[in-house]
Parts: C-alpha cells; sequence; structure tokens
C-alpha cells in the first residue's frame, strides 16, 4: 500500500498488544497456581511454613514492582544466573510473583470464608476428606474469590504497562518506540484506547459478577 | 479457641518472625545467585551512603506527600461533583474517572510529560510526576468518595431534609462525616499504592530513589544489592501503613466496606474467620 510507515507501525503496534495480552493472561495463570499453593500453605502449613509465607505475601505487596522487575531482570541476566536476558520472561514471571501474593490473600480469604464445621458435617456423613473440599468448600469459595480475582486482573493489565521499564515491548514500549521514529503523539492514543478494549470490558464482567453473587448470597 | 491456637495466632501476626523469614529468604537468595559478597554490601555501612539515598528518599515521600495532598482535594470534589451532576456535565465527569482508572498509571506519566514538554510548560519531570500521579490518583479518590456517599442510606438523606437542613447542610452535616469514616481505610490502602507508584518516576527521569540507587549502583557496582536495600526502604514505609489499614477495616463493620475495582491494594476481601482460624 501506499503508507510503508504505517504498516510497520500496525505490526509493531499489533505485536505490542498481542505481548500485553499474553503477559496478563501467562500471568494471571502463574499467579493463580503460586497464589493457592501459598495460600494453602498458610491456612494449613505449620509455624515456619505460615511465616514463610506471610513475608512473601507481605514483602511483594509492599515494595514497588517496578523494582521487582529490575531485580529479576538483572537476577536473570547472564552474568548473573546466566538464565535469560528476556526481558519479556523477566516481566512474566515478576507479575506472576506480584500479582501472586495477591491471589493468596483472596484465596486465603475464600477458604476462611467457609466455616471448617461444614467439612466436619460432610466428613460425617460419609464423604472423604478430597469430596468435602470438592462438593462443599470449593463451591462456596470461588463465590467468594472470583469478583476480587477479576479485580486483581484488571490490576494485572494495567501493570503489565510497568515491563516497559525493563524493556519489554509490549503497547507502552511499542508506542514510545513508534513516538521516537515518526515523532507524533498519536501513538500514545492509541496505546490508551488499547488497553481500554481490555480494562473496560474486565471491569464490566467484574461488576455484573459482583452483583450477581451478592444476590445468590 | 485453645490456647495453642492463641498462642499460634499471636506468634503468626508477628512483625518479627515476618522480618526473620524476610532477612533469611533474601539471604538464601543471595547465595544461591552467588552474589553474595561482603565487598557489595559494604558501601551500606558508610554513613554517607545513607545521606546520599535519604536525599532521594525525600524526594520519593514530598512526591508522594504532594500528589495525595491534591488527589484528595480533586478526588473530594470530583466525587462530590459524581454524585450529584446529571447530564452532560456529570456524564463528562463520570467518563473521564472511569478512562482515567481504566488507564495504566505509567501511560499516563509518559503522557503528561510528553505534553508538558511539548507545549514548553516546564522541563521538570518531578512536576510532570506529581501531575500524572494526581490526574490518576484523582479519579481513584473520587471513585472512593461516590463509593462513601453511596454507602450512606437514602433515609438519612431524606430525613435531615424533611427536617429543613439545605442540600449542602445535609451534605455537610449527615452524609460526608459517615462517608469519610467508611473511606479511611480505602484511603490508606490508596497511600499504599501511589508510595509504589512514585518508583515510577524512575522512567520519566525524575531524580527520585530509584534514580539516586541508580549513581549509587553506577559507582560501586552492586546493583541487586542495591535494589534489595531500596525495596526494604519502601517495606519500612509500606508495612506500617498496610498493617493500619487493615485494621482499620478489621474494625469496620462488613456493610460499610467499600468496593473498588481494579486496583490491586483494594481487591482483597477481608477474611471472615470461623472459630480459631489465624486472621
Amino acid at each position: 500500500m501506499g503508507f510503508p510507515v504505517f504498516d510497520e507501525n500496525a505490526h509493531l503496534f499489533g505485536q505490542g498488544y498481542l505481548t500485553t495480552v499474553v503477559l496478563s493472561a501467562g500471568a494471571l495463570a502463574l499467579s493463580l497456581v503460586i497464589g493457592t499453593v501459598v495460600a494453602s500453605a498458610r491456612v494449613w502449613g505449620g509455624p515456619i511454613v505460615q511465616s514463610f509465607s506471610r513475608a512473601y505475601v507481605e514483602f511483594f505487596r509492599n515494595t514497588p514492582l517496578l523494582v521487582q522487575l529490575l531485580f529479576i531482570a538483572v537476577l536473570l541476566a547472564p552474568r548473573n544466573l546466566n538464565v535469560t536476558r528476556e526481558p519479556i520472561v523477566a516481566a512474566l514471571i515478576g507479575l506472576s510473583i506480584y500479582t501472586g501474593a495477591y491471589v493468596t490473600e483472596v484465596v486465603r480469604s475464600g477458604i476462611l470464608s467457609v466455616d471448617p464445621r461444614q467439612i466436619e458435617a460432610a466428613r460425617s456423613l460419609g464423604l472423604s476428606q478430597v469430596e468435602a473440599l470438592r462438593f462443599v468448600v470449593l463451591p462456596q469459595a470461588v463465590r467468594t474469590v472470583i469478583p476480587p480475582l477479576g479485580n486483581l486482573s484488571i490490576a494485572l493489565v494495567k501493570n503489565t504497562a510497568i515491563a516497559s521499564g525493563i524493556a519489554a515491548t509490549e503497547l507502552l514500549k511499542v508506542a514510545g518506540i513508534i513516538e521516537s521514529r515518526t515523532g507524533l503523539f498519536t501513538p500514545y492514543i492509541a496505546v490508551l484506547v488499547a488497553y481500554w478494549t481490555l480494562t473496560l470490558p474486565l471491569a464490566w464482567v467484574v461488576s455484573r459478577l459482583e452483583r450477581r453473587l451478592a444476590f445468590a448470597r | 479457641m485453645t490456647a495453642l491456637a492463641a498462642v499460634r495466632r499471636r506468634s503468626s501476626g508477628h512483625g518479627a518472625l515476618i522480618a526473620g523469614a524476610i532477612v533469611v529468604s533474601l539471604i538464601v537468595l543471595g547465595f544461591a545467585s552467588g552474589r553474595l559478597e561482603a565487598r557489595k554490601w559494604e558501601p551500606f555501612l558508610l554513613p554517607s551512603t545513607w545521606r546520599f539515598l535519604g536525599e532521594g528518599l525525600l524526594v520519593t515521600l514530598t512526591v508522594a506527600g504532594a500528589s495525595l495532598l491534591l488527589s484528595l482535594t480533586f478526588g473530594l470534589l470530583l466525587g462530590i461533583a459524581r454524585s450529584h451532576l446529571r447530564g452532560p456535565l456529570g456524564w463528562i465527569v463520570s467518563a473521564s474517572i472511569e478512562l482515567s482508572r481504566a488507564t495504566p498509571i505509567l501511560a499516563i506519566l509518559l503522557i503528561v510529560l510528553l505534553v508538558l514538554l511539548r507545549s514548553g510548560l516546564t522541563q521538570n519531570a518531578i512536576i510532570a510526576g506529581i501531575v500524572g500521579l494526581s490526574i490518576y490518583n484523582s479519579a481513584v479518590v473520587a471513585e472512593i468518595v461516590r463509593a462513601g456517599i453511596g454507602s450512606i442510606a437514602r433515609g438519612e438523606v431524606e430525613a435531615a431534609r424533611s427536617l429543613g437542613l439545605s442540600y449542602a447542610q445535609t451534605m455537610r452535616a449527615v452524609v460526608l462525616p459517615q462517608a469519610l469514616a467508611r473511606m479511611t481505610p480505602a484511603l490508606v490502602s490508596q497511600v499504599i499504592t501511589l508510595i509504589k507508584d512514585t518508583s515510577l518516576l524512575f522512567i520519566i527521569t525524575a531524580p527520585e530513589l530509584l534514580s539516586f540507587g541508580r549513581s549509587f549502583y553506577n559507582y560501586y557496582g552492586n546493583l541487586l544489592e542495591t535494589y534489595i536495600v531500596i525495596a526494604c526502604i519502601f517495606f519500612a514505609i509500606n508495612y506500617p501503613l498496610s498493617r493500619f489499614s487493615r485494621r482499620l477495616e478489621a474494625r469496620q463493620p462488613t456493610d460499610e466496606r467499600l468496593h473498588i475495582v481494579g486496583e490491586e491494594d483494594q481487591a482483597l476481601i477481608p477474611a471472615m474467620p470461623h472459630r480459631g482460624t489465624s486472621p
């Protein structure tokens, strides 16, 4: 077509959008795993396991994500652990660990929201421990946990922008690249709209879920 | 609750134990990465180091304080406006609050910096940072204010109005005092987010704590150690704040808690412990 620059930039922009989506989805999945494991350790573990999982949650919640990402990127770099110099990997790990701390708290309150006497009742009715967790605790815990998890995923999408601070080429970084090439301001407008296409529908879903689950309770 | 459970409950809530676990983790991490050399920690024993990093911290705290003040002022005004304005004006206020909250704060910071630079208003990245942080946080505070005002029962307003109070009087004497009390835990949580977000000024090249840290590690060559120390400085400020906000939340009746969507520090639902489970 007649606009080679535009085509190239549009391609770059698309890649950035994809990176942001993949980074968000990947970090959400990983943080769910981390959060579930650590929350279980926190609820059912011994005192030492408990204090370590608590330390994890408190430390990562109360320090800036940017510092965590910079630390992890440097730690993984060839001259330290020599794992990778790929900023996307560092960003994925950092975002997962950071969000995992919040997911831990959410899952923990989900577990605690179910009265343990219900497990005792289920067990005395002949259900196994696993069956009691599966059919009694889980359905109720999920109900408590879903809206705050939706909430966290909105925050996560917004936090992926911080990965541009370690030179991961997600949306915001792409906007910066195109802006420095062309001197145009429009890439930043486009990037705002691109983020809104992710965060606004998520916010709508979360508020609907909150309302529905509030009625169900 | 058994005595053992009570002891465990107290010990699991003990700050010293958590601090111990953090220190142990960091040391293990340091050894695992093979980077824990005493030499690299030595600069942190010098008073000059702390004077230097202290300067950076002062900038960070000033930025946070200024942004907080601006956000509270504008957030309160916007929140009240949003609760009461109808028609196109109200629609504009709502839309700008919602869109700001749906945007990554770093994007706002970069755009503000670019606009200020190009319009020739200022080249000062710290001012751009304060403006950017204030725009985003005003929107969040406005949402908190709206949720707070919305949580006050309609009947209270109607009762006050029928007793002859004017609309402004009702707001000032009946609605806002109660709403403010309900808003406090959410506001304290937002202060934690704000303090963490000041580190993003590093990316727009404002000289805050992290930038001072960079000059420091460029000189001594102790990158990882400096990041750990900076993280610990942030932790030392934010951990007491988060404990404070949790204590406020715990005292708040469940039906008075405000739900603010899309902020990680607001996302936590309070635990409803049953029978001796730890808090």
